[in-house]
């Protein structure tokens, strides 16, 4: 019945792990053809992949594991999705009913467990339950702002002696979860006046932009307003990272004109952006001549850090297109031109500081191999087409900063919780949505060995993704605080010599590995990887391990105060 | 900091309560005092069922007081993450109400 209600819920793929209470699901999934089934090698891995399938595909995953040790190391993954409003339902099995509460083998309240970090979770209690309880939870996890739902299934809810007549709803109505779809007229046309009264907008997209599916219609809003647009590490692809009118990521790492222009705005229009920590630096500092509109599906988003001016509530697809026509409607109070001296003004801040994005041209062996001009190739080799997935730390910056993205949902990282780990996984789940695209992962010698055993089913499952190693030796980007705040003192930060050889370890995981060195080795290693289409490359790049991240906000200051190389401030 | 006191309306379902008091202990907020009851006389709701369109039954949902201590900011801030709930139909304070993150006119105190 469970595989019955999820086929009909459209779902064609399940990353999981078996167990004792899983048993009986997992003979049902033996004895159907419908649905795949791909078997991890750690049930965080399958979280992660389930997110990595819903980030690229927009449709939500779903992860199948056992009680107790299977449904805890669900966790990190779970809370990963939850940070960054990640369609999922996990569907954890549980002790059977009559030995719930009683510490039985491998009982974990799961529910208890994961509530802070989940949506909204259910227990089946009786299993005539479960299709209702699939159609509500995939409709929550979907719905108004994404995230994960939990489903705890006691075993004896799936013995297959139960049966019952099988009828999957239609349509699901939750009278106290009511997501608002469509924007309120006169909130637009406040927003729209305070368009038409501004000079110095900005466009701040984030990752609630993408999952709205918005970037059409925020492309078509510009080509109206013409303003510059930023976006979060979480939005990047909503508009075209190469449109002359983009200004690169803003925040900790953002580029300097990115945050220049947020800071000296006189209107920041925040769509499906959450003012989080890393964007705004101190709030107090933050955008002092501002006014914001926020567009948001979510009311607890808005005026949560920083205090709305106009709050569009709706999907944020939708309001962006009623702000597009009702802009139009008052096109004749619109000019464009008085954006010109704020566009110039821009340019020079891009012309002073932006990022070098020639780097990769300098192959000489002069110096060791640069970090930033690794995903610069990488850019190149794969025409800026690729599903990049990455992990977390210095190379996960690097990556956002460097490789454009012109399309949404191809840039797949942990924004909100900074999961090492999820790299890996997440490119499984990528390359099982789209086995035809270029998929690759943009990792660092510490992310990598967090989930390396889900190599073993990239073998199973034949996924040839790209693994780009950037190993600086190093936690770097614990070791560049520590350079930065504590002195140079590199504690734990340094493995002293301990790494393994990720050549030999690809190898034994029967794939191929490759090691570069050398600076005028590089390009050519990265093309011969990329030119093994039907294979899973790991390229292990030894790169210059004192390399910081640049630009970086100056802590508890405003977005204009950064440090832009390792002895030069704003 | 000032002592507050708040009324929730919200399905009478197993878990729907301590998912709302773990918004409070999240923060460290210690509630003083805690009531919940199932709610019989439907009168003073019904603006919330004409606007959900829907008909209240016996049994159906439950009405909760708390009373905490807490900042300014951080009402605002819990009264909307209440709000999220999926089980929370309305929440209201001394000031507002809140129906599904929307503000009300009644107020439910
Ligand atoms: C699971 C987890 N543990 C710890 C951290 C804290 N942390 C953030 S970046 C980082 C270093 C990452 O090292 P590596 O993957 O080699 O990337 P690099 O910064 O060297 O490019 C650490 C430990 C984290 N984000 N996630
Ligand atoms: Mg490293």
């Amino acid at each position: 019945m469970l595989m019955h209600a999820l086929h009909d819920e459209g779902v064609e793929l399940i990353y999981g792990y078996p167990g004792g209470t899983a048993l009986h699901v997992y003979d049902a999934i033996f004895r159907q053809d419908k649905i795949e089934h791909i078997l991890v090698r750690h049930e965080q891995g399958a979280t992660h992949a389930a997110d990595g399938y819903a980030r690229a595909t927009g449709k939500p995953g779903v992860v199948l594991v056992t009680s107790g040790p299977g449904a805890t190391n669900t966790i990190t993954g779970i809370a990963t999705a939850f940070m960054d409003s990640i369609p999922m339902v996990v569907l954890s099995c549980q002790v059977a009913s009559h030995l719930i509460g009683t510490d039985a083998f491998q009982e974990t309240d799961m529910i208890g467990v994961s509530r802070p970090i989940v949506k909204h979770s259910y227990t089946v209690f009786d299993a005539k339950d479960i299709p209702k309880t699939i159609k509500e939870a995939f409709y929550v996890a979907t719905s108004g702002r994404p995230g994960p739902v939990v489903i705890d299934i006691p075993k004896d809810m799936t013995a297959p002696e139960n049966l019952f007549d099988y009828q999957y709803p239609n349509e699901v109505n939750i009278r106290s979860y009511n997501p608002p779809i469509n924007p309120d007229q006169s909130q637009v046309e406040r927003a729209v006046d305070a368009i038409i009264k501004s000079s110095r907008p900005v466009i701040y997209a984030g990752g609630g932009a993408i999952a709205s599916d918005a970037e059409e219609i925020l492309y078509e809003l510009n080509e109206i307003m013409d303003a510059p647009v930023t976006n979060t590490l979480m939005g990047l692809g909503i508009y075209p990272a190469t449109h002359h009118r983009f200004l690169g990521m803003l925040g900790m790492h953002g580029t300097y004109q990115a945050n220049m222009a947020m800071h000296n705005a006189d209107l920041i229009i925040a769509v499906g952006a959450r003012f989080d920590d890393r964007i705004t630096n101190s709030p107090s500092k933050f955008a002092p001549k501002a006014k914001v509109i926020h567009l948001d599906v979510d009311h607890s988003s808005v005026s949560k850090i920083i205090e709305a001016n106009v709050a569009v509530f709706g999907q944020v697809k939708n309001s962006l297109q009623a702000i597009k026509e009702t802009l139009k409607e008052r096109i004749q109070d619109y000019d464009k031109g008085v954006l010109e001296p704020w566009h110039g003004e821009i340019k020079e801040w891009k012309s002073m500081h932006g990022l070098n994005y020639e780097l990769y041209k300098d192959e000489s062996d002069s110096h060791q191999i640069l970090p930033q001009a690794v995903v610069q190739h990488v850019y190149q080799i794969t025409n800026g087409d690729a599903y990049v997935t990455s992990d977390v730390g210095q190379h996960q910056m690097f990556a956002a900063q460097y490789y454009h993205f012109d399309k949404p949902r191809r840039w797949i990282n942990s924004g909100g919780l900074g999961t090492m780990g999820f790299g890996l996984p997440s490119a499984m789940g990528v390359k099982l949505a789209f086995p035809d695209e270029e998929v690759l992962c943009i990792t660092g010698e510490g992310s990598i060995q967090m989930c390396i055993q889900e190599l073993s089913t990239c073998l199973q499952y034949n996924l040839p993704i790209k693994i780009i190693n950037i190993n600086n030796e190093a936690l770097g980007m614990v070791k560049q605080w520590q350079d930065m705040n504590y002195g140079g003192r590199h504690s734990e930060s340094t493995y002293k010599n301990s790494l393994p050889d990720f050549v030999k370890l690809a190898e034994s995981y029967g794939h191929v590995g490759i090691k570069i060195e050398k600076n005028s080795e590089l390009k050519s290693g990265l093309e011969k990887a990329f030119a093994m289409k039907d294979k899973l490359v790991f390229v292990d790049i030894y790169v210059d391990p004192s390399e910081h991240v640049y630009p970086m906000l100056v802590a508890n200051n405003s977005l204009e105060d950064m440090w832009l190389s390792k002895d030069k401030k704003t | 900091m000032i002592k507050r006191k708040l009324i929730l309306i919200m399905e009478n379902k197993p878990g729907a309560l301590v998912r709302v008091i773990g918004l409070f202990h999240q923060r460290g907020y210690n509630i003083e005092n805690l009531h919940v009851d199932v709610v019989e006389d439907f009168a003073p709701y019904k603006s919330i069922e004409d606007k959900l369109n829907t008909k209240f039954e016996p049994n159906q949902i439950s009405r909760l007081t708390i009373q905490t201590t807490v900042s300014d900011i951080l009402m605002r801030q819990i009264l909307r993450q209440l709000n999220r709930l999926i089980d929370v139909i309305a929440v209201s304070n001394e000031e507002a109400t809140y129906f599904k993150g929307v503000l009300l006119d009644e107020n439910l105190l």
